[in-house]
Protein backbone atom coordinates (compact mmCIF):
# COMPACT_ATOMS: atom_id res chain seq x y z
CA UNK A 1 0.00 0.00 0.00
CA UNK A 2 2.87 2.30 0.69
CA UNK A 3 6.57 2.08 -0.01
CA UNK A 4 9.10 4.36 1.28
CA UNK A 5 12.79 4.02 -0.33
CA UNK A 6 15.78 5.47 0.70
CA UNK A 7 13.27 8.82 2.13
CA UNK A 8 15.54 11.91 2.96
CA UNK A 9 14.37 15.22 3.73
CA UNK A 10 16.27 18.51 4.84
CA UNK A 11 14.24 21.68 6.09
CA UNK A 12 14.91 25.11 3.80
CA UNK A 13 17.68 25.67 6.29
CA UNK A 14 19.96 22.53 5.52
CA UNK A 15 19.53 20.64 8.87
CA UNK A 16 18.17 17.11 8.18
CA UNK A 17 14.75 15.87 9.18
CA UNK A 18 14.77 12.11 7.67
CA UNK A 19 17.91 10.15 6.91
CA UNK A 20 17.30 7.30 4.30
CA UNK A 21 14.40 6.11 5.58
CA UNK A 22 12.89 2.88 3.57
CA UNK A 23 9.49 1.26 4.76
CA UNK A 24 6.84 -0.70 3.75
CA UNK A 25 3.13 -1.03 4.90
CA UNK A 26 1.06 -3.60 3.25
CA UNK A 27 -3.12 -3.09 2.75
CA UNK A 28 -5.09 -2.92 6.17
CA UNK A 29 -1.37 -3.33 8.89
CA UNK A 30 -1.61 -0.92 11.68
CA UNK A 31 1.59 0.31 12.53
CA UNK A 32 2.82 2.49 15.10
CA UNK A 33 5.43 5.15 14.58
CA UNK A 34 7.35 6.35 17.74
CA UNK A 35 9.73 8.37 19.14
CA UNK A 36 11.49 11.47 21.29
CA UNK A 37 10.07 15.17 20.10
CA UNK A 38 11.95 15.70 17.12
CA UNK A 39 12.75 12.48 15.44
CA UNK A 40 10.99 13.14 12.44
CA UNK A 41 7.45 11.31 12.64
CA UNK A 42 5.20 14.22 11.95
CA UNK A 43 7.86 14.84 8.99
CA UNK A 44 7.41 11.20 8.11
CA UNK A 45 3.29 11.25 7.89
CA UNK A 46 3.39 14.52 6.13
CA UNK A 47 5.41 12.41 3.06
CA UNK A 48 2.87 10.01 2.81
CA UNK A 49 0.40 12.76 2.58
CA UNK A 50 2.05 14.52 -0.16
CA UNK A 51 2.66 17.52 1.94
CA UNK A 52 6.37 17.60 1.74
CA UNK A 53 8.30 16.63 -1.55
CA UNK A 54 11.38 14.28 -0.89
CA UNK A 55 14.72 16.20 -0.97
CA UNK A 56 15.73 12.10 -1.61
CA UNK A 57 13.99 8.98 -2.23
CA UNK A 58 10.43 7.98 -3.29
CA UNK A 59 7.01 7.39 -1.26
CA UNK A 60 4.86 5.38 -3.07
CA UNK A 61 1.18 5.45 -2.11
CA UNK A 62 -1.17 2.80 -4.01
CA UNK A 63 1.05 3.03 -6.97
CA UNK A 64 1.39 6.75 -6.86
CA UNK A 65 4.66 8.71 -6.18
CA UNK A 66 4.34 11.39 -4.06
CA UNK A 67 6.57 13.80 -5.47
CA UNK A 68 4.39 13.71 -8.90
CA UNK A 69 1.76 16.98 -8.28
CA UNK A 70 -0.71 15.03 -10.63
CA UNK A 71 -1.06 12.22 -8.08
CA UNK A 72 -1.46 14.56 -5.40
CA UNK A 73 -5.25 14.78 -4.46
CA UNK A 74 -5.44 11.13 -5.01
CA UNK A 75 -3.00 10.82 -2.90
CA UNK A 76 -4.44 12.57 0.01
CA UNK A 77 -7.85 11.16 -0.69
CA UNK A 78 -6.60 7.70 -0.47
CA UNK A 79 -4.20 8.58 2.50
CA UNK A 80 -5.92 11.05 4.35
CA UNK A 81 -4.21 12.76 7.82
CA UNK A 82 -5.39 13.64 11.04
CA UNK A 83 -3.50 16.15 12.88
CA UNK A 84 -2.36 17.03 16.41
CA UNK A 85 -3.97 19.90 17.06
CA UNK A 86 -7.79 18.96 15.94
CA UNK A 87 -8.25 23.05 16.29
CA UNK A 88 -5.77 23.84 13.43
CA UNK A 89 -7.53 21.59 10.86
CA UNK A 90 -11.01 23.41 11.34
CA UNK A 91 -12.21 24.99 8.48
CA UNK A 92 -16.05 25.16 8.54
CA UNK A 93 -17.32 27.37 10.93
CA UNK A 94 -19.83 24.44 11.94
CA UNK A 95 -18.89 20.99 12.30
CA UNK A 96 -21.24 19.77 9.04
CA UNK A 97 -19.39 22.46 7.10
CA UNK A 98 -16.19 21.30 8.56
CA UNK A 99 -16.92 17.13 7.89
CA UNK A 100 -18.20 18.58 4.57
CA UNK A 101 -14.94 20.25 3.05
CA UNK A 102 -13.08 17.20 1.97
CA UNK A 103 -15.63 15.45 -0.28
CA UNK A 104 -16.93 19.23 -1.44
CA UNK A 105 -13.22 19.67 -2.59
CA UNK A 106 -13.46 15.76 -4.43
CA UNK A 107 -16.32 17.16 -6.58
CA UNK A 108 -18.80 14.60 -5.28
CA UNK A 109 -22.51 15.38 -5.77
CA UNK A 110 -24.80 17.18 -3.10
CA UNK A 111 -26.95 13.91 -1.90
CA UNK A 112 -23.46 11.95 -1.60
CA UNK A 113 -21.80 14.50 0.43
CA UNK A 114 -24.59 14.86 2.92
CA UNK A 115 -24.84 10.99 3.18
CA UNK A 116 -20.95 10.65 3.95
CA UNK A 117 -21.57 13.79 6.13
CA UNK A 118 -24.53 11.82 8.19
CA UNK A 119 -22.04 8.01 8.51
CA UNK A 120 -19.11 10.00 9.26
CA UNK A 121 -20.73 11.93 12.10
CA UNK A 122 -22.63 8.88 13.46
CA UNK A 123 -19.68 6.72 13.29
CA UNK A 124 -17.85 8.78 15.34
CA UNK A 125 -20.65 9.54 17.89
CA UNK A 126 -21.18 13.67 17.11
CA UNK A 127 -24.19 13.27 14.93
CA UNK A 128 -25.80 15.59 17.69
CA UNK A 129 -23.07 17.97 17.33
CA UNK A 130 -23.86 19.01 13.32
CA UNK A 131 -24.67 22.53 13.97
CA UNK A 132 -21.82 23.40 16.83
CA UNK A 133 -19.45 25.53 16.01
CA UNK A 134 -16.03 23.51 15.96
CA UNK A 135 -14.17 25.68 18.54
CA UNK A 136 -16.75 25.55 21.16
CA UNK A 137 -16.57 21.58 21.23
CA UNK A 138 -14.35 19.79 23.96
CA UNK A 139 -10.85 18.64 23.03
CA UNK A 140 -12.04 14.92 22.29
CA UNK A 141 -14.87 15.64 20.62
CA UNK A 142 -12.74 18.25 18.43
CA UNK A 143 -10.38 15.20 17.74
CA UNK A 144 -13.72 13.01 16.83
CA UNK A 145 -14.71 16.28 14.15
CA UNK A 146 -11.08 15.72 12.88
CA UNK A 147 -11.55 12.04 12.32
CA UNK A 148 -15.20 12.60 10.83
CA UNK A 149 -13.73 15.26 8.51
CA UNK A 150 -11.33 12.83 6.94
CA UNK A 151 -13.48 9.55 7.14
CA UNK A 152 -15.58 11.45 4.65
CA UNK A 153 -13.59 10.96 2.07
CA UNK A 154 -13.38 7.45 2.19
CA UNK A 155 -9.72 7.13 2.50
CA UNK A 156 -8.03 3.58 2.70
CA UNK A 157 -5.00 4.51 4.87
CA UNK A 158 -5.50 7.12 7.89
CA UNK A 159 -2.08 8.58 9.21
CA UNK A 160 -3.07 9.40 12.52
CA UNK A 161 0.22 12.64 13.84
CA UNK A 162 -0.38 12.70 17.65
CA UNK A 163 -4.02 12.84 17.46
CA UNK A 164 -4.23 11.49 21.88
CA UNK A 165 -1.28 13.91 22.67
CA UNK A 166 -3.56 17.08 23.62
CA UNK A 167 -6.52 14.98 25.42
CA UNK A 168 -7.69 13.31 28.83
CA UNK A 169 -7.89 10.39 29.50
CA UNK A 170 -11.16 9.05 29.15
CA UNK A 171 -11.16 11.11 25.63
CA UNK A 172 -7.64 9.39 24.79
CA UNK A 173 -9.74 6.04 25.62
CA UNK A 174 -12.68 6.64 22.72
CA UNK A 175 -10.36 8.01 20.00
CA UNK A 176 -8.43 4.76 20.82
CA UNK A 177 -11.36 2.94 20.50
CA UNK A 178 -12.64 4.74 17.35
CA UNK A 179 -9.01 3.72 15.99
CA UNK A 180 -8.94 0.15 16.39
CA UNK A 181 -12.93 -0.11 15.00
CA UNK A 182 -11.45 1.38 11.99
CA UNK A 183 -8.91 -0.76 11.82
CA UNK A 184 -11.25 -3.91 12.38
CA UNK A 185 -13.28 -2.66 9.22
CA UNK A 186 -9.63 -2.94 7.03
CA UNK A 187 -8.63 0.75 7.08
CA UNK A 188 -4.82 0.91 7.25
CA UNK A 189 -3.91 2.64 10.12
CA UNK A 190 -0.02 4.88 10.13
CA UNK A 191 -0.24 6.06 14.08
CA UNK A 192 2.37 8.15 15.70
CA UNK A 193 2.71 9.10 19.18
CA UNK A 194 5.15 9.25 21.78
CA UNK A 195 3.34 7.16 23.97
CA UNK A 196 4.08 3.73 24.75
CA UNK A 197 1.12 2.52 26.55
CA UNK A 198 -0.63 3.17 22.91
CA UNK A 199 1.67 0.83 20.85
CA UNK A 200 0.68 -2.41 21.97
CA UNK A 201 -2.11 -2.65 19.75
CA UNK A 202 -0.23 -2.12 16.78
CA UNK A 203 0.58 -5.10 14.51
CA UNK A 204 4.05 -3.21 13.64
CA UNK A 205 5.84 -0.67 16.11
CA UNK A 206 8.13 2.01 14.14
CA UNK A 207 11.05 2.94 16.31
CA UNK A 208 12.49 6.50 15.15
CA UNK A 209 15.47 8.51 15.88
CA UNK A 210 17.28 11.34 14.79
CA UNK A 211 15.64 11.23 11.37
CA UNK A 212 16.34 7.14 11.29
CA UNK A 213 14.28 3.97 11.97
CA UNK A 214 16.17 2.32 14.69
CA UNK A 215 13.26 -0.59 15.28
CA UNK A 216 11.18 -2.13 13.13
CA UNK A 217 8.89 -5.11 14.08
CA UNK A 218 6.65 -6.54 16.74
CA UNK A 219 5.34 -4.04 19.33
CA UNK A 220 5.66 -6.54 22.23
CA UNK A 221 9.20 -7.14 21.50
CA UNK A 222 10.31 -3.41 20.82
CA UNK A 223 8.23 -2.90 23.96
CA UNK A 224 10.16 -5.18 26.47
CA UNK A 225 13.39 -3.87 25.16
CA UNK A 226 12.33 -0.30 25.69
CA UNK A 227 10.99 -1.33 29.37
CA UNK A 228 14.27 -2.93 29.85
CA UNK A 229 15.39 0.89 29.95
CA UNK A 230 17.30 0.03 26.08
CA UNK A 231 16.48 3.34 23.54
CA UNK A 232 16.33 5.65 25.81
CA UNK A 233 12.97 5.46 26.56
CA UNK A 234 11.12 5.78 30.16
CA UNK A 235 8.72 2.50 30.69
CA UNK A 236 5.22 4.13 31.33
CA UNK A 237 4.16 3.17 35.55
CA UNK A 238 2.22 0.32 33.97
CA UNK A 239 4.81 -1.48 32.82
CA UNK A 240 6.63 -0.35 35.43
CA UNK A 241 4.03 -2.12 37.77
CA UNK A 242 3.86 -5.07 35.44
CA UNK A 243 7.44 -5.96 35.72
CA UNK A 244 7.49 -5.60 39.13
CA UNK A 245 4.36 -7.77 39.77
CA UNK A 246 6.13 -10.60 37.26
CA UNK A 247 9.22 -10.33 38.95
CA UNK A 248 8.21 -11.00 42.54
CA UNK A 249 6.26 -13.69 40.99
CA UNK A 250 2.90 -12.29 42.00
CA UNK A 251 1.64 -12.58 38.28
CA UNK A 252 2.11 -15.53 36.27
CA UNK A 253 2.83 -14.74 32.81
CA UNK A 254 4.08 -15.74 29.62
CA UNK A 255 4.65 -12.94 28.35
CA UNK A 256 4.64 -9.04 29.96
CA UNK A 257 1.23 -7.02 30.44
CA UNK A 258 1.77 -4.03 28.63
CA UNK A 259 -1.39 -2.16 28.90
CA UNK A 260 -3.97 -1.74 31.72
CA UNK A 261 -6.14 -4.35 30.12
CA UNK A 262 -3.56 -7.28 30.22
CA UNK A 263 -2.33 -5.96 33.40
CA UNK A 264 -6.38 -6.68 34.36
CA UNK A 265 -6.90 -9.13 33.18
CA UNK A 266 -3.45 -11.33 34.50
CA UNK A 267 -4.46 -10.19 37.64
CA UNK A 268 -7.60 -11.43 37.60
CA UNK A 269 -6.47 -15.06 36.55
CA UNK A 270 -4.91 -15.14 40.00
CA UNK A 271 -8.52 -15.80 41.41
CA UNK B 1 -19.04 32.17 23.16
CA UNK B 2 -20.81 30.15 20.52
CA UNK B 3 -22.83 33.42 20.09
CA UNK B 4 -20.18 35.73 19.22
CA UNK B 5 -20.63 36.75 16.03
CA UNK B 6 -23.93 36.16 13.98
CA UNK B 7 -23.93 32.33 14.25
CA UNK B 8 -26.29 29.35 12.77
CA UNK B 9 -29.49 28.78 14.15
CA UNK B 10 -31.12 25.40 12.46
CA UNK B 11 -34.85 25.48 11.68
CA UNK B 12 -37.36 24.69 9.29
CA UNK B 13 -38.92 27.89 8.96
CA UNK B 14 -40.02 29.48 5.81
CA UNK B 15 -36.71 31.74 5.90
CA UNK B 16 -34.82 28.41 6.51
CA UNK B 17 -36.15 27.15 3.36
CA UNK B 18 -35.25 29.87 1.46
CA UNK B 19 -32.50 29.70 -1.48
CA UNK B 20 -29.16 31.74 0.23
CA UNK B 21 -28.78 33.93 -2.63
CA UNK B 22 -32.37 35.03 -1.80
CA UNK B 23 -31.44 36.12 1.45
CA UNK B 24 -27.95 37.53 0.00
CA UNK B 25 -30.38 39.64 -2.44
CA UNK B 26 -32.90 40.66 0.35
CA UNK B 27 -30.18 41.61 2.75
CA UNK B 28 -28.29 44.08 0.42
CA UNK B 29 -32.43 45.45 -0.37
CA UNK B 30 -32.97 45.87 3.10
CA UNK B 31 -29.65 47.79 3.68
CA UNK B 32 -30.10 49.91 0.85
CA UNK B 33 -33.96 50.51 2.20
CA UNK B 34 -31.81 51.12 6.07
CA UNK B 35 -29.48 53.57 4.44
CA UNK B 36 -32.29 55.67 2.87
CA UNK B 37 -34.68 55.97 5.31
CA UNK B 38 -34.18 58.62 7.71
CA UNK B 39 -37.80 58.92 9.64
CA UNK B 40 -38.65 56.74 12.89
CA UNK B 41 -41.90 55.98 11.43
CA UNK B 42 -40.29 53.64 9.00
CA UNK B 43 -37.96 52.54 11.44
CA UNK B 44 -40.50 51.31 13.82
CA UNK B 45 -42.10 49.48 10.71
CA UNK B 46 -38.99 48.20 10.21
CA UNK B 47 -38.57 47.11 13.88
CA UNK B 48 -42.32 45.39 13.56
CA UNK B 49 -41.21 43.25 10.34
CA UNK B 50 -37.76 41.92 11.92
CA UNK B 51 -40.02 41.40 15.35
CA UNK B 52 -42.25 39.51 12.87
CA UNK B 53 -39.63 37.81 11.33
CA UNK B 54 -37.84 36.57 13.93
CA UNK B 55 -41.44 35.19 16.13
CA UNK B 56 -42.20 33.41 12.42
CA UNK B 57 -39.16 31.82 12.08
CA UNK B 58 -39.05 30.44 15.94
CA UNK B 59 -35.40 32.23 16.58
CA UNK B 60 -34.90 33.54 20.21
CA UNK B 61 -34.35 36.97 20.62
CA UNK B 62 -31.76 36.80 22.98
CA UNK B 63 -29.52 35.66 20.46
CA UNK B 64 -30.22 39.00 18.19
CA UNK B 65 -29.34 40.69 21.24
CA UNK B 66 -25.78 38.98 21.64
CA UNK B 67 -24.96 39.91 18.03
CA UNK B 68 -25.49 43.45 18.48
CA UNK B 69 -24.12 43.87 21.97
CA UNK B 70 -20.63 43.46 20.70
CA UNK B 71 -20.72 46.80 18.75
CA UNK B 72 -22.81 48.75 21.39
CA UNK B 73 -19.93 50.86 22.02
CA UNK B 74 -19.09 52.16 18.68
CA UNK B 75 -23.25 52.82 18.02
CA UNK B 76 -22.61 54.90 21.41
CA UNK B 77 -19.55 56.93 19.85
CA UNK B 78 -21.75 57.62 16.76
CA UNK B 79 -24.45 58.81 18.48
CA UNK B 80 -22.71 60.96 21.10
CA UNK B 81 -20.91 62.29 18.34
CA UNK B 82 -23.46 63.76 16.04
CA UNK B 83 -25.35 64.69 19.48
CA UNK B 84 -22.50 66.93 20.60
CA UNK B 85 -21.17 68.26 17.51
CA UNK B 86 -24.06 68.87 15.44
CA UNK B 87 -25.32 73.02 15.23
CA UNK B 88 -28.80 73.21 16.09
CA UNK B 89 -31.58 73.99 19.14
CA UNK B 90 -29.93 73.63 22.44
CA UNK B 91 -31.07 70.98 24.82
CA UNK B 92 -28.38 70.44 27.99
CA UNK B 93 -24.60 71.31 28.35
CA UNK B 94 -21.54 68.78 28.36
CA UNK B 95 -18.79 70.80 29.26
CA UNK B 96 -17.67 72.84 26.53
CA UNK B 97 -20.09 70.78 24.35
CA UNK B 98 -23.73 70.96 23.63
CA UNK B 99 -26.09 68.62 22.94
CA UNK B 100 -28.59 69.66 20.41
CA UNK B 101 -31.91 68.54 19.18
CA UNK B 102 -30.92 67.94 15.76
CA UNK B 103 -28.01 66.23 16.36
CA UNK B 104 -30.16 63.58 18.96
CA UNK B 105 -32.73 62.77 15.97
CA UNK B 106 -29.22 62.59 13.38
CA UNK B 107 -27.27 60.09 16.43
CA UNK B 108 -30.51 58.48 16.77
CA UNK B 109 -30.94 57.66 13.05
CA UNK B 110 -27.40 56.95 12.82
CA UNK B 111 -26.93 54.27 15.52
CA UNK B 112 -30.77 52.71 14.75
CA UNK B 113 -29.64 52.24 11.01
CA UNK B 114 -26.21 50.57 12.09
CA UNK B 115 -28.01 48.66 14.83
CA UNK B 116 -31.03 47.31 12.15
CA UNK B 117 -28.43 46.44 9.56
CA UNK B 118 -26.50 44.29 12.15
CA UNK B 119 -30.10 42.70 13.13
CA UNK B 120 -31.05 41.66 9.49
CA UNK B 121 -27.65 40.52 8.91
CA UNK B 122 -27.94 38.49 12.09
CA UNK B 123 -31.55 37.33 10.72
CA UNK B 124 -29.62 35.69 7.65
CA UNK B 125 -27.22 34.70 9.26
CA UNK B 126 -29.09 32.63 12.01
CA UNK B 127 -31.62 31.13 8.73
CA UNK B 128 -28.45 30.29 6.31
CA UNK B 129 -25.58 27.79 7.38
CA UNK B 130 -22.36 29.28 6.54
CA UNK B 131 -21.82 27.28 4.12
CA UNK B 132 -25.17 28.00 2.85
CA UNK B 133 -24.13 31.66 2.30
CA UNK B 134 -20.62 30.96 1.03
CA UNK B 135 -22.07 29.00 -1.86
CA UNK B 136 -25.11 31.47 -2.39
CA UNK B 137 -22.18 34.20 -2.20
CA UNK B 138 -20.00 32.47 -5.07
CA UNK B 139 -23.04 31.85 -7.43
CA UNK B 140 -23.90 35.43 -7.42
CA UNK B 141 -20.38 36.33 -8.21
CA UNK B 142 -20.08 33.94 -10.85
CA UNK B 143 -20.75 35.87 -13.64
CA UNK B 144 -18.54 38.68 -12.84
CA UNK B 145 -15.53 38.35 -14.91
CA UNK B 146 -12.97 37.63 -11.87
CA UNK B 147 -10.68 35.69 -14.30
CA UNK B 148 -9.25 38.45 -15.55
CA UNK B 149 -8.34 39.64 -12.29
CA UNK B 150 -6.77 36.16 -11.67
CA UNK B 151 -9.41 35.09 -8.90
CA UNK B 152 -12.48 32.76 -8.85
CA UNK B 153 -15.62 33.12 -7.79
CA UNK B 154 -14.97 30.23 -5.19
CA UNK B 155 -11.29 31.45 -4.09
CA UNK B 156 -13.38 34.82 -3.11
CA UNK B 157 -15.93 32.65 -1.29
CA UNK B 158 -13.41 31.01 0.19
CA UNK B 159 -11.68 33.65 1.33
CA UNK B 160 -15.00 35.42 3.05
CA UNK B 161 -16.08 31.94 4.68
CA UNK B 162 -12.29 31.95 6.10
CA UNK B 163 -12.28 35.72 7.42
CA UNK B 164 -15.82 34.98 9.29
CA UNK B 165 -13.99 31.88 10.93
CA UNK B 166 -11.31 33.69 11.96
CA UNK B 167 -13.10 36.32 13.38
CA UNK B 168 -13.84 34.77 16.50
CA UNK B 169 -10.71 32.41 16.50
CA UNK B 170 -8.45 35.63 17.17
CA UNK B 171 -10.77 37.28 19.42
CA UNK B 172 -10.28 33.83 21.29
CA UNK B 173 -6.47 34.15 21.27
CA UNK B 174 -6.50 37.71 22.02
CA UNK B 175 -8.72 36.83 25.20
CA UNK B 176 -5.89 34.03 26.10
CA UNK B 177 -2.78 36.43 25.12
CA UNK B 178 -4.40 39.07 27.52
CA UNK B 179 -5.02 36.66 30.49
CA UNK B 180 -1.43 35.35 29.98
CA UNK B 181 -0.02 38.83 29.88
CA UNK B 182 -2.08 40.43 33.07
CA UNK B 183 -1.30 36.79 35.10
CA UNK B 184 2.63 37.63 34.61
CA UNK B 185 1.94 41.10 35.34
CA UNK B 186 0.78 43.51 32.60
CA UNK B 187 -1.38 46.20 34.00
CA UNK B 188 -3.07 47.42 30.96
CA UNK B 189 -4.38 50.60 32.34
CA UNK B 190 -0.63 52.18 33.32
CA UNK B 191 1.20 50.70 30.70
CA UNK B 192 -0.79 51.28 27.56
CA UNK B 193 1.93 51.10 25.17
CA UNK B 194 3.64 48.39 26.43
CA UNK B 195 0.43 46.37 26.62
CA UNK B 196 -0.49 47.06 23.09
CA UNK B 197 3.25 46.12 22.58
CA UNK B 198 2.90 42.74 24.41
CA UNK B 199 -0.47 41.90 22.72
CA UNK B 200 0.11 42.75 18.86
CA UNK B 201 3.02 41.24 18.31
CA UNK B 202 2.46 37.51 20.18
CA UNK B 203 -1.17 38.27 18.59
CA UNK B 204 -0.21 38.64 14.77
CA UNK B 205 2.27 35.54 15.37
CA UNK B 206 -0.03 33.48 16.09
CA UNK B 207 -2.32 34.47 13.21
CA UNK B 208 -0.08 33.89 10.91
CA UNK B 209 0.72 30.49 12.24
CA UNK B 210 -3.08 29.33 12.32
CA UNK B 211 -3.52 30.46 8.72
CA UNK B 212 -0.02 28.31 7.91
CA UNK B 213 -2.12 25.62 9.70
CA UNK B 214 -5.43 25.69 8.15
CA UNK B 215 -3.61 26.14 4.75
CA UNK B 216 -2.00 23.06 5.53
CA UNK B 217 -5.14 20.94 6.28
CA UNK B 218 -6.74 22.52 3.78
CA UNK B 219 -4.23 21.01 1.23
CA UNK B 220 -3.97 17.70 3.07
CA UNK B 221 -7.83 17.65 2.67
CA UNK B 222 -7.75 17.76 -0.70
CA UNK B 223 -8.52 21.65 -1.91
CA UNK B 224 -6.83 22.35 -4.85
CA UNK B 225 -9.25 25.69 -5.32
CA UNK B 226 -10.66 24.64 -8.10
CA UNK B 227 -13.67 22.20 -9.58
CA UNK B 228 -15.23 21.71 -6.03
CA UNK B 229 -19.05 21.29 -5.32
CA UNK B 230 -21.22 21.76 -2.42
CA UNK B 231 -23.20 20.11 0.13
CA UNK B 232 -26.06 22.16 -0.80
CA UNK B 233 -28.29 22.56 -3.87
CA UNK B 234 -28.96 26.32 -4.74
CA UNK B 235 -32.37 26.53 -6.27
CA UNK B 236 -35.15 29.29 -7.04
CA UNK B 237 -38.49 28.20 -6.30
CA UNK B 238 -41.56 30.24 -6.48
CA UNK B 239 -41.24 32.25 -3.09
CA UNK B 240 -37.58 33.13 -3.89
CA UNK B 241 -38.85 34.32 -7.68
CA UNK B 242 -41.57 36.31 -5.68
CA UNK B 243 -39.12 37.62 -3.21
CA UNK B 244 -37.07 38.92 -6.26
CA UNK B 245 -39.90 41.28 -8.01
CA UNK B 246 -40.57 42.58 -4.37
CA UNK B 247 -36.82 43.50 -3.73
CA UNK B 248 -36.75 45.21 -7.29
CA UNK B 249 -40.15 47.20 -7.04
CA UNK B 250 -39.36 48.36 -2.97
CA UNK B 251 -35.93 49.60 -4.45
CA UNK B 252 -37.77 51.59 -7.58
CA UNK B 253 -39.61 52.89 -5.22
CA UNK B 254 -37.25 54.06 -2.77
CA UNK B 255 -35.02 55.36 -5.08
CA UNK B 256 -37.09 56.86 -8.49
Amino acid sequence: MIKIKNLSYQYPDGSSALDSITLNIRKGEFVAIAGKNGCGKSTLLRHINGLLPPTEGSVIVKRMDTSDPINLQEIRRTAAMVFQDPQSQFIGMTVEDDVAFGPENLSLPSAEIKRRVSTALESVGMSGYRYNTPRTLSGGQKQKVALASVLTMEPEVILFDEVTSMLDSNSRVDILSLIRQLHEAGTTIVYVTHLIEELVHADRLVLMEKGCIIQNGNPREIISKISSGSFGFDAPPIIELSKKLVGAGIIKSSFLPLSKDELLEAICRLK
Amino acid sequence: MNDLFLSFVPGKSFLHRLDPRTKVLGLMAVSFCILKVSSFEIMALMAIIFAILVIACHLPFLHFVRSVRPMLPFFTFIFLMQLLFTEGTHLFDFGLLKGTYEGFLLGSILALRFIFLILFAALITATTSPSGITSGIERLLRPLPLKYLGISSHDLAMMMSLSLYFVPMLFDSFRDLRDAQISRGLDIRKEPVKAIMSLTVPLVRMALRSVDEVALAMESRCYTGEGRSSMYVLEFRSLDYALLVFYCVLLFLLYI
